[in-house]
């Protein structure tokens, strides 16, 4: 017998309630939290989650993910920049590429993977998870300039990651369909209607949202004027196949380097963002097929360790191209190590386009995203001990 | 009637480099942190301070940086009681830090109608008032609107 749907969901949404009040004791984050949740009262386990839930996973995710390009998409205004500075700017994109090329060719040479898989698994290792890093800064109250670019990278990061990600995406099905036998010019070129499309996209409908946005009069116009627009761009972008995630971060771009009080409607979604995050993150671990994890153990260990290479090496070239000092040259990279909401994100993409393949990708990342929240803050840990800039907690004893 | 007509002129601000210091030192004797703007040298109106910014002090590191990253526990409350600051930050710390880069403000010849539907769809109490060239000329808040309102229904 199968649960009702909504039943389901209030148990999701208790439950979360639950895992809400236990992360702060357990200090994880709350994406780690769900993500176990979801594993838990899935299919395999406690199977509380109803078919009907579970079938519209991809609904869900598609919705979640545009909701988040959006939002990223603040990040691509002058002003974001000069706030940021140059050293966080290169060594973001660099770490982000670092991580995107190493594991590319690691499973395309080492692994003797398929192009195409080697891509995707490339674009979701550019991924980093700011929650965890923050709680680890914030635990430990780090202070100084390795912290301070750190942030920033964290913080800008996953706009390069959704970038890589959807190039990579439309590459790979591109690749994909080649090997099915069709002619190559034919999918390159619809990979770059897909990007560019997307772009145009997002790009016009920001600027109607804009000659629009006059006739919003209050709160709860401005949400669901918001939220109306994002569903047009997402939906039009699945009917269009043009790339989600770059279609709905340009909406964004557009936004916030228009003239006007644009900020309110970036705000007037996050009421609402909480509940679909539950969602999207106890699906994602509802998604997972435990007995494929036996599978996957080779796979997961090379992308575990191949990631962080990358991260690591990237973080160091882009310092070095910044002027940035030794120790965030040296360090950087071990401090990028989290994983977790954006990859996920990106990788349940990866499992809808490619049913073939995409599970064995989906699962991967999940299982590593377990194994990175746990070991990410140890070495975010390291790297700020490491460059100077946690204290000894008891000063006391020193005196 | 136009914001000008209804809002008061007589307004405490600060300016960008006062130090965190003499910040808390101006408002100590308030019942709250009130709304400041915070004006350039040449008084143009360039950011915001209000109570959440001076808690948000309490912070290794300016909030505003990873305002955009997905997925942050913002619930995750600040123990501003295990806190170590040194009595340097009170002047190494200056309003330019913490305040708020992005605000809105009214003009001064906008309708109060629209002043009042500025207020109730941005929640908040007061607004900051500025001229033609963004220069800081006063405030006004919901109070004064209603007031006037009152007023011009002979209550008050």
């Amino acid at each position: 017998m199968h649960l009702d749907p909504i039943l389901s969901l209030g148990i999701i949404f208790l439950s979360g309630y639950g895992v809400l009040k236990l992360i702060n004791v357990l200090k994880i984050p709350t994406v780690t939290g769900d993500l176990l949740l979801g594993i838990i009262i899935g299919e395999e386990i406690l199977n509380l989650v109803s078919p009907h839930i579970l079938s519209a996973s991809s609904f869900i995710s598609n919705l979640v993910l545009g909701m988040i390009a959006f939002t990223i998409g603040q990040n691509f205004s002058m002003e974001r920049f000069r706030k940021l500075g140059r050293s966080i700017i290169l060594i973001s994109i660099m770490e982000a590429a670092g991580a995107w090329i190493t594991v590319t060719l690691v499973f395309y040479f080492l692994l003797g993977k398929e192009l195409y898989i080697s891509l995707l698994f490339g674009a979701i290792a550019s991924a980093t998870a700011p929650a965890a890093t923050v709680m680890v800064i914030r635990e430990y109250r780090a202070k100084g300039v390795f912290t301070n670019i750190l942030l920033g990278v964290v913080a800008i990061d996953d706009a390069w990651c959704l970038m890589i990600f959807s190039i990579s995406l439309a590459a790979a099905r591109a690749l994909a369909v080649h090997v099915g036998g069709s002619f190559l010019l034919t999918s390159l070129g619809k990979a770059i209607i897909e990007i560019f499309g997307a772009l145009a996209l997002g790009t016009a409908a920001g600027i109607a949202f804009n000659k629009f946005s006059s006739s919003v009069k209050s709160s709860v116009g401005a949400q669901i004027y918001t939220l109306g627009f994002i569903l047009t761009v997402i939906g039009l972008a699945i009917h269009l196949k043009f790339s989600i995630l770059l279609s709905s971060m340009a909406l964004g771009a557009t936004l916030v380097n228009m003239k006007g009080a644009n900020q309110r409607y970036f705000e007037s979604i996050r009421s609402i963002e909480s509940p679909l995050y539950l969602l999207f993150f106890v699906l994602a671990g509802a998604n997972l097929e435990l007995a494929s994890l036996k599978h996957i153990g080779l796979i997961g260990l090379t992308y575990l360790v191949a990631r962080v290479i990358g991260k690591a090496v990237g973080a160091a070239v882009g310092g070095l191209l910044a002027g940035a000092p030794a120790n965030v040259r040296k360090y950087m990279g071990f401090a990028l190590v989290p994983q977790a909401g954006v990859a996920l994100g990106v990788a349940l993409i990866a499992k809808a386009d490619f049913p073939k393949f995409g599970g064995m990708i989906f699962d991967t990342i999940v299982a590593t995203t377990v194994v990175y929240e746990l070991v990410g803050p140890i070495l975010t840990k390291f790297a700020l001990t490491k460059a100077g800039e946690i204290k000894p907690r008891s000063t006391a004893s020193e005196t | 009637m136009k914001v000008r007509e209804l809002m008061f002129t007589n307004v405490i601000y600060v300016t960008v480099d006062t130090p965190l210091r003499e910040l808390l030192n101006r408002f100590s004797s308030f019942h709250t942190f009130p709304l400041v703007p915070v004006v350039d040298n040449g008084q143009k109106l360039v950011g915001m301070v209000k109570l959440q910014n001076i808690i948000d002090v309490f912070l290794p590191y300016n909030p505003e940086i990873i305002k955009m990253a997905p997925f942050m526990d913002e619930f995750w409350e600040e123990d501003i009681f295990s806190v170590d600051l040194t009595p340097e930050m009170g002047s190494l710390i200056v309003v330019e830090d913490i305040m708020d880069h992005n605000f809105v403000a009214l003009r001064q010849d906008d309708s109060i109608e629209k002043a009042y539907q500025l207020l109730r769809m941005h929640k908040v109490q007061q607004l900051p008032v500025v001229d033609e060239d963004g220069k800081l000329v006063g405030m006004l808040g919901i109070f004064d609107i209603v007031l006037q309102v009152f007023k011009e229904k002979g209550i008050f």
